[in-house]
């Protein structure tokens, strides 16, 4: 095979190419897979039952039905060190990698206990001594030591964190996809932002645009809101059905998700007429505490460097995250809301950074961009023009 | 509503000898408390999710979150707080003090999801699955949930009409997850509750995905695949409104002019047969085991559902919760399972010849004091009335 592409762009496309140009997810599994079987040997840990959505994508790579919100604990993944192979739950092999054979899964079962008997089955778990989980609850921790295994149930985290930490080349390209599907939302968004339009509609031009690109699942449905010129401005989650008026602020906030792998980011719009010069002031704040907050994306840095960074520009401390991992899903380190001061910064690490800015009588004005450590500084992988 | 399944919680909190219930799962959550929060995907979820702490005796539940736009207007300002980041060891000693303010060391607590740091610090208090405190409030609704559910079911089905009039040769998956999802938003649905599904029925077992149990693959994940003239497709989708689910089941033709042909009007004709032998006699007292025998047999002796599911689900806060009838719990569970008023059933057969696909579609009703109320609509397009 040629070596890879000089013109990196290539890359950045969903549709799979004749010469395989694009993203090698076996390779992308089995790197994924070294690291974590590497991690539980450095943690002593010789089995993983994991739960976690991105946790058991990492392990098994396997495409299973998107859900929105938390779900308690259950084992959706196994992976024994002893015998390097990962088990999943799954009744079919649709969507399952051939890397995972049929007798590796095990079947879905409303009785729990049924459940915890297809996991006594898989060889080597029984015999763990330290099994590392990714959340419990009394049931299954109950189910688990009466029915699968006598071994310790410990964190998962150790292994699982320094696996999925730094970044491969690969999972790098999966973000950079998913970074050019935000922008796309976003581009939709803008072009939808008249005066008359309500919230909602905007998140339905968001979900409208993500899926037409192949990727119907939001990484959350907090993607816009309008912000008031007059009275207080507060950071709001949830789409409302009013009408935004001419003149108001909007914050545009798209992510998307490709095999997994999630990206965003976040610009603030006028409807309707230009942008006032008090607006373009607070977008000027607002860039400058991005910039800021980006500069402090280095390999070496702490969640302090970036709160500093932020104190530096003169702003208040801030309502929302400063910072947080990005990968499958959001991960660790939470940097911000008084978290995350000593959580340390690595070069391949990504994170999504966020300022928000406000000013009584103008409104306010987000930023977020998905970034990644490099060996000479901050990489942004999102790219939108500001206003 | 919040009024009537807070008091719900309390009687159940005392009927199960608990001090208090610590819930950490999205839809426990928003039953305890009316908390809206954007719909998440998995890791962003847990990251940024807020937490519900029921105490006994106490007038409202607490609420620990960072969306202040979802907290309900009647939840008083000393109940709702900051976000606690369970996920996280750093912060952890919030929870912990939080956890303090309305418990004391050694209380019996209820919970539904643990994460590692929760295991680590919060080791005062004796901790009991909640899953059968929260599913014995749960299982019946009030007329305002019932109400609920049907809204959701009714703005899912008015998305879903207009998906079905894009339905052509030449469409892909997640071209229908895209008119599906700009259409249920804008609507009014609250959020987006799992990927869409439009999975397309091979005619055969064999030519259909491998599964464990030699029974049918559903539902597998939907891609870009393109849906082509003659593809039997079954439909899955569900939204929120005010926090409950709906559950659409249908089964579409891929056609310039869908139109089925005898075989398949037959088999939605078998399962209506079936559906109705369950609602003939469906009333309260009648046994789940009941309404499985009644459907077995208006299916000339074959169970009509496939081996991983079930004749029936119950639907609320979660979109597949108790009642659930004919599932690997067993006869006996089934038997003891009773209809009541109040329960909403989701019957969700499957008529299956090989050879020719079948049909799959889902019917809603709510119980009633003596009989049962339908609360999903009754058009099966392309199905039905012939022309």
């Amino acid at each position: 095979m040629s070596p890879a592409p000089r013109d990196h762009g290539v890359l950045i496309g969903t549709m799979g190419l004749e010469d395989d140009a694009r993203v090698d997810f076996t390779r992308l599994r089995a790197e994924r897979r070294a690291k974590v079987l590497a991690g539980m040997q450095t943690h002593g840990i010789d089995a993983l039952m994991l739960g976690g959505v991105g946790n058991a994508r990492y392990v098994s790579g396997a495409r299973q039905l998107g859900r929105a919100g938390v779900l308690p604990f259950a084992p959706v993944a196994v992976v024994v060190g002893k015998t390097g192979r990962t088990h999943l739950l799954s009744t079919w092999d649709e969507g399952v990698p051939p890397e995972i054979g049929r007798d590796d899964l095990y079947a879905l079962k409303w009785n729990p206990a049924n459940l915890a008997d297809e996991l006594a089955e898989i060889p080597g778990l029984r015999e763990a001594q330290r099994v590392g989980t990714d959340g419990l609850n009394p049931m299954f921790a109950e189910l688990i030591s009466q029915r699968v295994t006598r071994a310790e149930l410990t964190d998962a985290a150790p292994a699982m964190e320094a696996a999925r930490r730094t970044k491969t080349a690969d999972e790098i390209t999966c973000l950079e996809v998913a970074s050019a599907m935000a922008e796309a939302a976003l581009a939709a968004m803008e072009d939808a932002l008249t005066p008359g339009i309500t919230e909602r509609e905007l998140l339905g031009v968001y979900y409208e645009a993500v899926a037409s690109l192949g990727a119907p699942i939001a990484p959350s449905e907090s993607v816009c809101f309008a912000v008031p010129s007059d009275g207080p401005v507060r950071f709001r989650h949830l789409a409302s059905e009013r009408a935004i008026r001419d003149g108001e602020l909007v914050v545009l906030a798209p992510g998307a998700l490709y095999a997994g792998y999630q990206a965003g980011l976040a610009r603030t719009r006028v409807a309707g007429r230009v942008m006032s010069s008090a607006a373009m002031d607070l977008a000027s704040r607002c860039a400058r505490g991005m910039d800021a907050l980006v500069a402090a994306c280095r390999a070496g840095s702490t969640g302090a460097d970036l709160y500093r960074a932020w104190e530096n520009t003169g702003e208040q401390a801030s309502v929302v995250p400063l910072a947080h991992g990005l990968g499958l899903g959001a991960e660790p380190p939470l940097i911000g809301l008084g978290r995350g001061r000593t959580a340390r910064l690595d070069e391949g690490m990504v994170l999504c950074v966020q300022s928000w800015v406000t000013q009584d009588g103008v409104g306010a004005c987000l930023e977020r961009a998905t970034l990644r450590i490099g060996g000479a500084g901050p990489e942004v992988l999102t790219r939108y023009r500001r206003p | 509503m919040r009024r009537e399944r807070f008091a719900k919680l309390q009687h159940q909190i005392d009927a199960h000898g608990i001090d208090g219930l610590v819930l950490m799962a999205s839809s426990s959550v928003a039953y305890a408390t009316g908390a809206a929060m954007p719909a998440q995907d998995g890791d962003q979820a847990a990251l940024f999710r807020p937490v519900a702490v029921v105490a006994e005796g106490d007038s409202a539940p607490h609420l620990y979150t960072l969306h202040a736009g979802g907290v309900p207007a009647e939840l008083p300002a000393d109940h709702v707080h900051e976000p606690l980041f369970p996920d996280l060891d750093d912060g952890i000693d919030q929870f912990a003090a939080a956890l303090a303010d309305h418990f004391s060391s050694g209380a019996r607590l209820g919970v539904d999801d643990q994460t590692h740091a929760m295991l680590r610090r919060l080791t005062d208090f004796e901790w009991i699955d909640a899953g059968a405190v929260m599913g014995a409030a749960k299982i019946v609704k009030t007329p305002d949930e019932v109400a609920c559910i049907r809204n959701a079911q009714w703005l899912n089905e008015l998305a879903m009409a207009d998906t079905l009039a894009t339905l052509r040769p030449g469409v892909r998956q997640t071209d229908l997850s895209a008119v599906f999802l700009r259409r249920a938003i804008e609507l009014g649905a609250y959020a987006n509750g799992i990927d869409p599904i439009w999975q397309v029925m091979a005619p055969t077992r064999d030519a259909n995905p491998w599964t464990l149990h030699g029974d049918l693959a559903y539902p597998t994940v939907t891609t870009d695949r393109f849906l082509r003239e003659g593809d039997v497709i079954w439909v899955d989708a569900g939204i929120t409104w005010e926090g409950y689910a709906s559950d659409y089941g249908r089964t579409w033709i891929t056609s310039t002019d869908p139109e089925p042909d005898p075989k398949q009007q037959e088999h939605f004709r078998r399962w209506r047969t079936v559906v109705d032998a369950a609602l003939e006699i469906l009333k309260p007292g009648v046994t789940a085991l009941q309404l499985g025998r009644a459907a077995i047999g208006a299916n000339d002796g074959v169970r009509p559902w496939i081996e991983h599911f079930y004749l029936a689900h119950g639907v609320g806060t979660d979109s597949a919760e108790m009642p659930l009838i004919g599932t690997d719990l067993g006869e006996q569970f089934d038997e003891r399972m009773i209809m009541q008023p109040g329960m909403v059933v989701v019957f969700e057969p499957v008529i299956w010849e090989d050879g020719a696909a079948g049909y799959r579609s889902e019917d809603i009703v709510a119980v009633t004091d003596t009989g049962w109320v339908k609360l999903s609509g009754s058009t099966y397009q392309p199905y039905g009335l012939s022309r």
